[in-house]
């Protein structure tokens, strides 16, 4: 099974190629082209994952470019973490198609919108059974592609279109890195196969400036796909997309691909402490920024998006802090409560019609089933004890206290004791109390957008089983197995950290509880409306302000000034060229007079050039 | 042997060929055209018979390939006498440049 | 260079060809300058009879000097319209055709000013037309007969392109 893994994102792309050459004409039935074509994904995923698990990893490739001596390669790899993440993606992706189904119905470009989904689908696919650099790369490109197509789905809204260009813009920065260390490495190892880097970078032929200066860089690739600090601002963005796009690209997908990447060349960041510190110290600060933002957002997508830029910080931390297992368990884990929180809040907003949280609540009633769902999600991502986000939580907490940085560790603990608050005020405000505004017609969404929640539901409550410090430490063995570079599968930390964890995680929801279901404690207690602390949250600590005086501000100068060049100068020249070219043709096409004797003058005159040329360079003179 | 070399005949030859070539490009009457082509073949008939006493291989060959040029000159200028007079016929002019039917 | 009586001779004919030549470019009536070619084609069958071909030379008599020369007036005075011919040509060409012709010009006389070949003494002058007419039937007699045959179909083809269609069809 496993060599035929090749064919898994070969799917989507026969979808996206289906519905972009018969979609008009297929319709409303184009969602199955979509979701049968992605089902087959997941079903090849599957196969594979299973079969991984009891055989060694399988790695196929072939000459694609010969330069000289270079062999350029292609091919594909199935080794524990690939196979993992094919299968997440090709589930979120298998489920996002059905959701959308409901979701977008009586969209009119909905047959647009599914042959987007499996572009992106198949460009994540590809990304994750890459086996080198290069062809990471340009997955890693397409999959930008994809986001930039499906965030600016609605492109005649032009807050859409505005964020579908910046998330493109924010993650091409960070691609400028990736590709400058992408090519410095293959300047120091003469190869882009992630075997032969690793081999290399073990036997010390690579420099250790070099090692660290190579990781930073390819880390800035990961922070601008990632949403780390201070690449973040297109993620809450990008919310302007339909809500499965946030879904799959904001939970599951894209933004993991950062942490993937970061997981597939871990070898190379092990091999540098200063690589892993930074890393770990950008996720830590991430993961408590974000969340301190997302407490006070009131859009139901934007608290989302923070909550998952603040998520991916922790994956960072834990790769950081040298928890290989940690940071892909949490991938993992996340990308099935995010999903379904993601999942859930289109379900509600697909119900009430509205963003803002302010003008929701009490919709437990009403939602029987998506009331649940969120709540499973929510209770998942703030680490309650028995869900799945509990255990890859605390394998991170324990990896931060383990790496030995007790202050990234706190940080990580209050970052968790925000997300409890905020999630659980997120749910109080949409499922509790009264209705705050006039709601029409809310109704329990479709049977294809709640069966993928029910499932992603399951999902966030039993995933963590395979890793937990109780019943064995399956996934992270397995993970780890026959690769040392990558760490232990579990580390046994103290126990005083899972209890502090759990602790953190309940006072936050008991605190949230007071606030917005008890009302006990008054909204305004620590910073109201107005305050300047509130003021700055709620204005995400002015980075895009920051962005628009200085880099944005400096970019339009620097055009400007090119704009001139290019009017003056380059258009200039570029006239003066067609001014000639005319003027040639306008004498050529006078000299056509039908004259029989002026095509013979010039036919002469041409000759009698010829001729003299020849007689005096040389001919029959020498 | 002969005290005129070789070359002054075919330096004659050359400077009636250019005499020829400037009148056909020239001219605006047709007929003087026509004429000219006929000095330019008379200059070439030179070069035949030239070639013909003082070339590589002197034979009678060179004089027998004039006497044919001067017969083909004499059918062209037939020819083409006939072709200026129907052309006549029809536009009315026998001025070169006023014959462009080949730009349409 | 000696002042032989063959050099005298060819120097005279040249000049009458080259001021043929020269009045044909610069003379305005189309009359005159045919005229002024006849000169030429005297001059240059004087020149033939240097090159010993007489044959060729009294056929240039005949055939130049008589017959094309008389089938030109003939011409003109079927077309003639406006004798004069205005030089309305434009100056810029006339200049880069004198300019192309000068620079033809000097590229052939190179060649011809490295033209140098052993002179070998000929028998073309001993019964030159008796040579002509043997080579002429026995090694050129194919394209003699294509000539005629040549000859007959310019003969037939300007009758039917000078005939006068109208008139004809009037006569019907």
């Amino acid at each position: 099974m496993m060599e035929n893994a090749w064919l898994i994102p070969l799917f989507p792309l026969l979808s996206f190629l289906i519905l972009l050459l018969f979609g008009k004409r297929l319709k409303e039935a184009s969602a199955y082209v979509g979701i049968l074509l992605t089902l087959a994904s997941l079903v090849f995923s599957i196969l594979v994952l299973f079969e991984r698990f009891s055989e060694p990893t399988y790695s196929t490739k072939f000459d694609w470019l010969t330069i000289g001596d270079l062999h350029l390669t292609a091919g594909f790899e199935v080794n524990q973490l690939n196979a993992l993440m094919l299968f997440i993606v090709s589930l979120v992706s298998f489920l996002v198609h059905t959701y959308s189904k409901g979701y977008m119905n009586g969209d009119e470009r909905f047959p647009v919108f599914y042959a987007y989904l499996g572009l992106f689908t198949f460009a994540m696919l590809g990304l994750v059974i890459s086996p080198n650099l290069l062809q990471t790369y340009i997955f890693w490109e397409l999959v930008g592609v994809g986001s930039f197509l499906l965030i600016g789905f609605y492109y005649y809204k032009e807050e859409a279109k505005a964020a579908a260009k910046k998330a493109f813009i924010m993650t091409r920065i960070g691609d400028v890195g990736l590709f400058i260390g992408m090519i410095l490495l293959f300047w120091e190892t003469k190869s882009f196969e992630y075997s032969e880097i690793f081999a290399a970078v073990d036997a010390g032929a690579v420099s250790g400036t070099m090692i660290t200066l190579t990781a930073i860089l390819i880390f800035i690739g990961a922070v601008g796909k990632s949403g780390q600090f201070p690449l973040h601002t297109w993620l809450p963005d990008a919310m302007e997309g339909p809500t499965p796009v946030s879904a799959l690209i904001h939970a599951a997908t894209m933004v993991a691909a950062g942490v993937y990447l970061v997981a597939a060349l871990f070898p190379l960041f092990a091999a540098s402490k200063t690589a892993l510190l930074t890393i770990a110290v950008i996720g830590a600060f991430t993961a408590i920024f974000a969340a301190s933002i997302g407490l006070v957002q009131t859009d139901i997508k934007r608290v989302l998006a923070y909550s998952t830029v603040s998520q991916l910080g922790y994956m960072m931390l834990a790769l950081g802090s040298a928890g290989y297992v940690a940071g892909v368990f949490h991938l993992m884990t996340h990308a099935f409560f995010k999903a379904l929180l993601f999942l859930a809040a289109g379900s509600v907003i697909h119900a009430v019609h509205t963003q803002n949280i302010e003008e929701m609540g009490g919709l437990w009633k009403k939602l029987k089933l998506t009331g649940p769902l969120f709540l499973i999600g929510t209770l998942a991502i703030s680490g309650v004890p028995g869900l799945s986000g509990f255990f890859s939580k605390d394998e991170i907490l324990v990896a931060a206290w383990e790496g030995g940085h007790p202050i990234l560790f706190f940080l990580a603990l209050i970052a968790a004791f925000m997300t409890a608050f905020y999630m659980f005020r997120l749910f109080f405000l949409v499922f509790t109390g009264e209705a705050r505004s006039e709601q029409k017609h809310v109704h329990e969404s479709p049977n294809n957008m709640t069966y993928p929640m029910i499932l992603l539901g399951v999902l966030a409550v039993i995933a963590g089983y395979v890793n937990t410090p109780w019943f064995g430490s399956f996934l992270g063995d397995w993970l780890v197995d026959g690769n040392p570079a990558l760490g232990h599968g579990h580390v046994e930390g103290p126990i005083w950290i899972m209890i502090a964890a759990t602790v953190v995680s309940l006072a936050g929801i008991y605190f949230a509880y007071l606030m917005y279901r008890k009302r006990s404690i008054a909204r305004n207690t620590i910073s109201g409306t107005g305050d300047t602390l509130h003021t700055i949250l709620l204005n995400k600590y002015y980075v895009d302000e920051f962005y628009q005086l200085t880099v944005v501000a400096f970019t339009k100068g620097l055009s400007y000034f090119l704009r001139f060049i290019d009017v003056f100068l380059v258009e200039g020249l570029v006239k003066g060229v067609v001014g000639i070219v005319q003027g040639l043709g306008r004498t050529g096409s006078k000299m056509q007079t039908g004259q029989v004797q002026t095509y013979g003058a010039v036919a002469f005159f041409s000759l009698a050039l010829l001729v003299v040329i020849f007689a005096l360079t040389g001919g029959y003179l020498r | 042997m002969s005290s005129v070399p070789a070359s002054a005949f075919l330096a004659l030859a050359l400077i009636l060929f250019c005499i020829g070539l400037y009148g056909a490009l020239t001219k605006r009457n047709t007929v003087i055209v026509l004429i000219s082509i006929e000095l330019m073949l008379n200059a070439v008939n030179i070069n035949l018979v030239t070639f013909s006493k003082y070339g590589i291989a002197p034979s009678i060959t060179g004089q027998v390939f004039a006497l044919f040029a001067i017969s083909v000159a004499a059918a062209e200028a037939a020819v083409g006498l006939a072709i200026l007079i129907s052309l006549y016929r029809t536009r009315k002019t026998v001025n070169i440049d006023e014959m462009d039917t080949m730009k349409n | 260079m000696t002042f032989s009586g063959e050099f005298l001779a060819f120097m005279g004919l040249a000049l009458v060809a080259l001021i043929g030549g020269v009045l044909l470019l610069n003379l305005t009536k189309v009359v005159h300058m045919v005229v002024a070619l006849i000169f030429t084609f005297v001059a240059i069958a004087g020149i033939y009879v240097l090159l010993s071909a007489e044959f060729v030379a009294s056929v240039q008599v005949l055939i130049y000097s008589g017959a094309i020369t008389i089938i030109m007036l003939f011409g003109i005075m079927l077309t003639k319209h406006d004798d004069e011919n205005e030089p309305k040509t434009g100056k810029l060409r006339k200049l880069l055709v004198f300019l192309g012709i000068l620079g033809f010009a000097f590229a052939v006389y190179i060649g011809i000013y490295n033209f140098n070949v052993e002179q070998e003494q000929t028998a073309l002058h001993e019964n030159n037309t008796m040579q002509i007419g043997k080579a002429l039937y026995s090694k050129y007699i194919i394209p003699f007969e294509l000539t005629s045959v040549l000859l007959l179909a310019a003969l037939v083809g300007s009758i039917i392109l000078a005939k006068n269609e109208k008139k004809e069809a009037d006569d019907e």
